[in-house]
């Protein structure tokens, strides 16, 4: 009898222990549905660029060196730069850049005629232009602009013509320039996009050429003294798309999506038929127990 | 049978349902799991340190690039990609349009060509109602593979991945996706994270970023 009084109270304890474990697994069901929330994270490459170009009429070629503080034995050589050359944008890793320039074919080992040094950051792009007369020549460093106001696009002016120390520059009728002195460099402006004439004036005469500057472009004229008078070179300094779409895209249906989990209230409901029954069924083993005991106990009390 | 066994065979009864409750309940906590490959890290390369010497372009007096030709189709070998290229435009929304079908790519026509200075914009479909899109596996791509674009004229372009982002898009950054760069690069675009099955969206946008090499 005592044996299987154990027995019976043994099952109740698993029957507690059923519904207990069922029970946290179910807090569990809920706490994984909730949580997967999906991190997004702002792309930063990691390259600036770095252009150069030479813009003193007077010094002959040069060859450009551009080091990097951090990588001593990396190093760019631009052979034989002469007046009005500009390099393409060279992809560079952020940090600390040193400009040096040496005659053309002098050895990398000689002093250099200049050098300047700037920090370059990763996302930016820089134009390092070699300024002025022979005598006074300088390095400037500037950070160019890669945004443009919704629909325009930007425009600045580089003088570099020593024939023509004060040049007027318009674009369709706009003027972007006003008597700009020889060496100098104006800001970027905004301008309506179009293809327009681009128009250097020095006193009374003009030199004309069709500029076409598109919506989220980006350029540089400069003005160069030319083998036949002014010229006008248009750089692209950079480009975008010319209308900037409102939003993300609408780009799948759905068809490969992982599906979440469903809802967890079936299985609780089937739990708690199950506790209910097996709940009901000890209570009514109990009652019919305390109920059988005094029949069982009779014979030996006869 | 006696009436106590009657009343054990309900307790075993009622703990059989209890466990087959729990053993649905802890089976079916994970969901369907989806075709959907793992995500590649999404990793922006610190590129190297170019060539010794880099070309030098005359400020010609025109200065005008050269006209770079239509892309006409899109290889990325990787992950098997292989389609001709559409054009896209924007929505009457002012949303960018997205190709009629989902087993071609399109290139958005108001961005540059591939080539040219600045973004090139390419979007496709990660799946359609049934199943994988052409930009399904666009997702495992990582720094360095190589994406080819052909043109027109028969010539082709070659680029290389640089990094692979997820935005939501309620916060998708149509600067730094659209917006100028100063050399020329290429943006694939497609969906991806959680999809609303009561919008029929998916709530993010993967999108890869690459640089035009050689």
């Amino acid at each position: 009898m005592k044996h299987l009084g154990n027995i019976r109270r043994a099952a109740l304890l698993l029957a507690i222990s059923v519904l207990l474990l069922a029970g946290s697994a179910a807090t569990a069901a809920m706490a994984t549905a909730r949580s997967g929330a999906a991190a997004s994270g702002a792309a930063a490459s990691g390259t600036a660029w770095i252009r150069l170009a030479h813009l003193s009429p007077d010094t002959p070629a040069v060859d450009v060196y551009l080091y990097s503080f951090g990588n001593p034995d990396a190093k760019v050589v631009l052979h034989h730069v002469g007046y009005g050359d500009v390099s393409g944008y060279l992809p560079v890793p952020g940090g600390e850049y040193s400009v040096a320039m040496r005659a053309a074919g002098a050895p990398s080992t000689s002093p250099p005629v200049l050098s300047s040094s700037a920090r370059v950051s990763p996302g930016s792009a820089y134009t390092v232009l070699a300024v002025g007369l022979r005598s006074g020549l300088r390095l400037r460093i500037f950070h160019d602009d890669l945004t443009t106001p919704t629909g325009q696009a930007l425009v600045r002016v580089v003088q570099a013509s020593m024939k023509h120390p004060q040049v007027t520059v318009s674009w369709g009728g706009m003027t972007i320039a006003s008597r700009l002195r020889f060496a100098s460099v104006t800001s970027y402006q905004a301008v309506a996009p179009g293809v327009e004439t681009a128009a250097v004036t020095v006193g009374t005469t003009e030199v004309r050429s069709t500029v076409a500057l598109a919506a989220g472009s980006i350029h540089t004229l400069i003005v160069l003294d030319g083998a036949k008078g002014l010229e006008v070179a248009n750089l692209e300094d950079a480009d975008g798309s010319t209308q900037l779409p409102t939003g993300g895209a609408q780009t799948g249906f759905g068809g490969t999506a992982p599906h979440g989990p469903g809802s967890p209230a079936p299985w609780l409901e089937v739990i708690a038929f199950g506790s209910v029954l097996a709940l009901g069924g000890s209570l009514g083993l109990r009652c019919s127990r305390r109920r059988t005991t005094p029949r069982h106990a009779l014979p030996s009390r006869a | 049978m006696t009436i106590r066994a009657r009343w054990w065979a309900i307790i075993g009864a009622g703990l059989a349902v209890v466990i087959a409750g729990t053993c649905g309940l802890l089976l079916t906590r994970h969901g369907t799991g989806g075709l959907r490959p793992a995500p590649a890290a999404s990793v922006a390369t610190q590129p190297a340190f170019p060539a010794p010497t880099a070309p030098i372009v005359a400020a010609a007096p025109t200065g005008q690039p050269p006209p770079v030709a239509r892309p006409t189709a899109l290889t990325i070998p990787e992950i098997g990609v292989k389609t001709r290229l559409i054009t896209l435009g924007l929505t009457a929304q002012g949303t960018v349009q997205v190709p009629p079908t989902t087993s071609v790519a399109g290139w958005y026509t108001r961005s540059p060509r591939p080539g040219a200075v600045g973004p090139a914009i390419i979007l496709g479909h990660i799946d359609s109602y049934q199943g994988p899109g052409v930009f399904y596996r666009l997702v495992v791509l990582r720094p360095g593979d190589p994406i080819y674009v052909r043109r027109s004229d028969g010539s082709t372009v070659e680029f290389r991945v640089t990094g692979v982002q997820s935005y939501l898009k309620d916060h998708f950054p149509t600067q730094a996706v659209y917006g100028p760069t100063p050399d020329a690069e290429l943006r694939l675009i497609t969906c991806g994270g959680a999809f609303d099955s009561a919008t029929g969206h998916y709530l993010s946008n993967i999108v890869v970023y690459a640089t035009e090499i050689g």
